[in-house]
Order: C-alpha cells, then structure tokens, then sequence
C-alpha cells in the first residue's frame, strides 16, 4: 500500500504557483501493476519522482512500508560524467553493498554494451542508457516490490525490449511496476490498473480498461 | 538489510567520496601532484620575492614557514567554499536516489578539503624539516583549532552560498571577486605586528585574518599576535553555519528540482 496524505505539489512560474498536484488523498495498492495516465505536463512524471524519492512534495507526504525503486527512466539516476561502470558502483554502494564487483559484471553482462560501459555516460545513446539503468534494477535481483518505469521502453531496439520483457514477466509475482508510457499496447501487456493524472489530482481505477476509458474521454478529444 | 538513517548517510557519503576522489584527482595523471604543488608553488614565488627584497626573516619567523602558514589556511578555505558550494549541482543527477541527500555531496567534499589539508600541510612541513627549518609548532592543539574554525567559516558560507545560488546563479561570480582582493587583506605574507596599530580597523574584520593571526601565534614561539581574537572567529564561524544550515532546510525542496 501506498499512502499519499494532503499532497501537494507545485512549481513556481512566473505566473505564480503552478498547482500539479492539489491536497491529494488516495490508497494506491501494491499488489496490481498501475499504469499512469495522462497528456504530456499534467504531472505523470513527477509522480514518478516523487513515488521514487527524487523529488518532494510541497506539503503532505507519500508513505509506504514497501521497498519503491528509484525512477527508472531517460532524465535521472545515471550521471553523466560517470562511466557506465561507475554508476553501477555508485548504486550499489548507497544500497549499502560493500563489494561491488559481482553487481557490476551483472549490468555488464545484461546491458550488452561491451567496451562502451567504461566511458562516461554523457557518450551513450539513449538506447544504451536505458540498457545499462534497466540492467542495474535489475542487478539487485528485483529487490523491489514496486518498480517505477517512466517511458523507458521507447527507446530500446527489438532484442532489448524482448529481454527486458521476458525478465519482467519472470518477476511478476513479487515486484509490480507502476509505469508511465504513452504505449497503450505497452501498458496493456504489464498492467491490471490504472490512474488517471485530472484535475491536480489522482484517479484510481481497479481495471485498466476503465482508467483508459476515463482518460480517452477527459483528454482525447479527436476519436 | 534495515540500515538507520545514519547508515544509510554514511554509506552514501562513502559512495560520493569514491566518486569524487576520482574526478577532482584521478582525471589527470598529476591529481594528487597539484593539490600538494599549489600552495607550495605559492608559497615558493612570494617567498623568493621577499628574498629579493632582502628579507630572511618575518617577525623572526623564516619567511618559506611563515609564507606557508598563511598561504595553508588560506588556500583550504577558498577551496572549501569553491569546491562545496558547487557540490550541489555537480551531483543533482544522483539525487534520483533516495538515499542520496543535497547535504550529502556538500559534506563529502568537506572531509576531501580537511583530508588534503592535513596531508599537504603534513608534507610540506616535512619536506621543510627536512631541509633544515624548525617546523615543530610551538602549540599544535591551539593551530589545529584555529584551522578547524576557519574551514568551519568555509562551510557555513558554502551553505549560504549553495542556498544564494538558486536564486541567482551569478553569485558564483560575485564570490569570485571577493576572494580575489581577500588574498592580499588576510594577513597572508604580513602580519599585524607589521602594521601600525591605528591601521588594524582595516583588517580586523576580516575572520581570515583572525585565524591566521592566531595560527601564527599558534605555530611560533617568537611571535604573540597583538588582534587575533578565538571569540571573533568563534562567533562568526558558527554565525555562518548555522545560518548556513538554516537556509539549507528551508530550502531543501528546491535543491532537489534544481
């Protein structure tokens, strides 16, 4: 269970504060994998973020007795200045692992980048970057129970969308995800629930189908 | 594996540290080489040129020791505020974790600059034991202090400063032309005693000039400073850092979405 009590969020502009997020109360459950609905800018990524501990809340705040992954998606978690190699060690030393070397031949072996993992990140694409981030999740053996993905699988090429696809379903029992991609088919093929991002606030529909629908009617507009 | 609070911001401030250490000396060959280089080359140049000048001696004091006794406190303080306040935004991209805090990085590069000031001034007071000078500070406890308060300075204004630069990203440059004319008012290659006594109003504001002052007084018997003041120093340093602090939390949101 994910608890958000009077969460608010906003972002100063030069207009003022810009609300994204507006006294929001609601029980997400962690037993389902949540799909986040909505345009582009209405707040779905900061969600994210937020959910991964990257970011904070104005007021209010989000609790939860499980283990939440950081954000895995195209913009945080992976320093540029550092090779691929050194990210790896960097994330399993704030996990507290004393030896990191078993964690890093893992991303290697997973990200199939070869020579590349020991150049500085900022020289990847965006292809290799996902790669070596789904690669260090993935390293800890799934040690979450709840996976944050935030448009990652864009950007990936066939053979990697198939192998990070056949090891997220090997996991499906104990880690869920809660995911944004503007994929319906992708978000079809991991997720059983949905909440729709309305109103500076959450929506949450037990059926997928239903948060679809719901999204389909608030903000599509061209059928 | 349940780690406490405390646990887990060690372990993050080890993580950075690796990290840092790598970039600030392991990117050029030399790394370690110039941060013992810098402040002995500078020492090195204004001692020759008091030489030239016909001195060998500064309040009694040889003029290479009582060179390095001001450029070393002075060096690792404009370092402090340099390097931690920009500590923030070199790392923002790992703040995605959430182990990882904006205090983090800002204390990590705190305990870089005390490591390598105690090691360069280690090594270069060897180095001149060496060659012949009496180094021994007459009382090591009181110069240990007096270097302490000054980083101490460095830190709280690193905080303010690391809090200032959200606002304004240009403060980085208006510290720049501070620190400039402050290397010739901190009592670097002079002294009080060196100045006539109706004069010292221009210099005793200045905390630097405070901590050196008593870092001289400190590490030489034949010198007895007539204005360092352990009160003045005090207070500024914590003044800073707690005002530093203050800032901090305040503004601990908006480092995050920096």
């Amino acid at each position: 269970m994910i608890k958000f009590e009077n969460l608010s969020k906003y972002y100063p502009t030069k207009q003022g504060r810009r609300y994204v997020f507006k006294d929001v109360n609601i029980e997400l459950p962690t037993d389902v994998s949540i799909a986040i609905l909505g345009p582009n800018g209405v707040g779905k990524s900061t969600l994210v973020r937020m959910l991964g501990g990257a970011d904070y809340p104005n007021k209010g705040e989000i609790s939860s007795d499980k283990k939440i992954s950081w954000p895995l998606g195209l913009q945080g978690g992976l320093q540029g200045s550092m090779s691929g190699r050194e990210n790896c060690r960097f994330v399993a030393r704030i996990h507290g692992y004393k030896n990191t070397q078993e964690i890093e031949q893992k991303v290697y072996e997973f990200a199939e980048i070869s020579a590349y993992f020991d150049e500085p990140v900022k020289s990847y694409s965006s292809g290799m970057r996902s790669r070596v981030a789904f690669g260090l999740t993935m390293a800890f053996d799934f040690d979450f129970d709840v996976l944050l993905i935030d448009e990652l699988g864009a950007v990936g090429d066939a053979n990697f969308r198939h192998k990070s696809q056949a090891l997220l379903e090997s996991k499906f029992e104990t880690t869920k995800l809660i995911m944004v991609s503007h994929s319906m088919g992708e978000l079809r093929k991991y997720c059983q629930a949905g909440i729709v991002v309305k109103n500076q606030n959450i929506e949450f529909f037990p059926s997928l189908e239903d948060a679809i629908q719901e999204y389909k009617d608030t903000y599509v507009t061209a059928k | 594996m349940t780690r406490t609070s405390l646990q887990i911001m060690r372990d993050t401030v080890h993580a950075l540290l690796m990290r840092e250490l790598k970039t600030r000396f392991g990117s050029s060959k030399l790394g370690y080489f110039w941060a013992l280089a810098e402040p002995a080359a500078q020492a090195s140049i204004l001692a020759i040129l008091f030489t030239l000048l016909g001195r060998n001696s500064l309040s009694g004091v040889p003029v290479a020791l009582f060179l390095i006794s001001g450029v070393m406190p002075f060096k690792t303080f404009n370092k402090t505020v340099t390097q931690l306040s920009s500590g923030i935004s070199a790392n923002k991209a790992l703040f995605a974790y959430r182990q990882v805090s904006p205090i983090d990085p800002i204390l990590t590069r705190l305990t870089i600059e005390l490591a390598t000031f105690f090691i360069v001034y280690m090594i270069i007071l060897s180095v001149m034991a060496w060659l012949g000078l009496d180094v021994w500070p007459q009382d090591i406890l009181e110069l240990i202090t007096a270097s302490l308060l000054l980083i101490a300075l460095g830190f709280g204004i690193a905080l303010c400063m690391s809090s200032a630069l959200i606002y304004w990203q240009d403060a980085n440059k208006l510290l720049g032309m501070v620190m400039t004319p402050m290397f010739f008012i901190s009592g670097i290659f002079f002294c009080a005693t060196m100045i006539p006594a109706k004069y010292w109003y221009l210099f005793t504001w200045n905390p630097i000039f405070h901590a050196i002052e008593l870092s001289r007084d400190a590490f030489f018997a034949s010198y007895t400073t007539p204005v360092g003041s352990w009160g003045y120093l005090a207070l500024t340093s914590l003044s800073f850092v707690t005002v530093g602090l203050m800032l901090y939390r305040v503004n601990r949101i908006r480092f995050a979405t920096l």
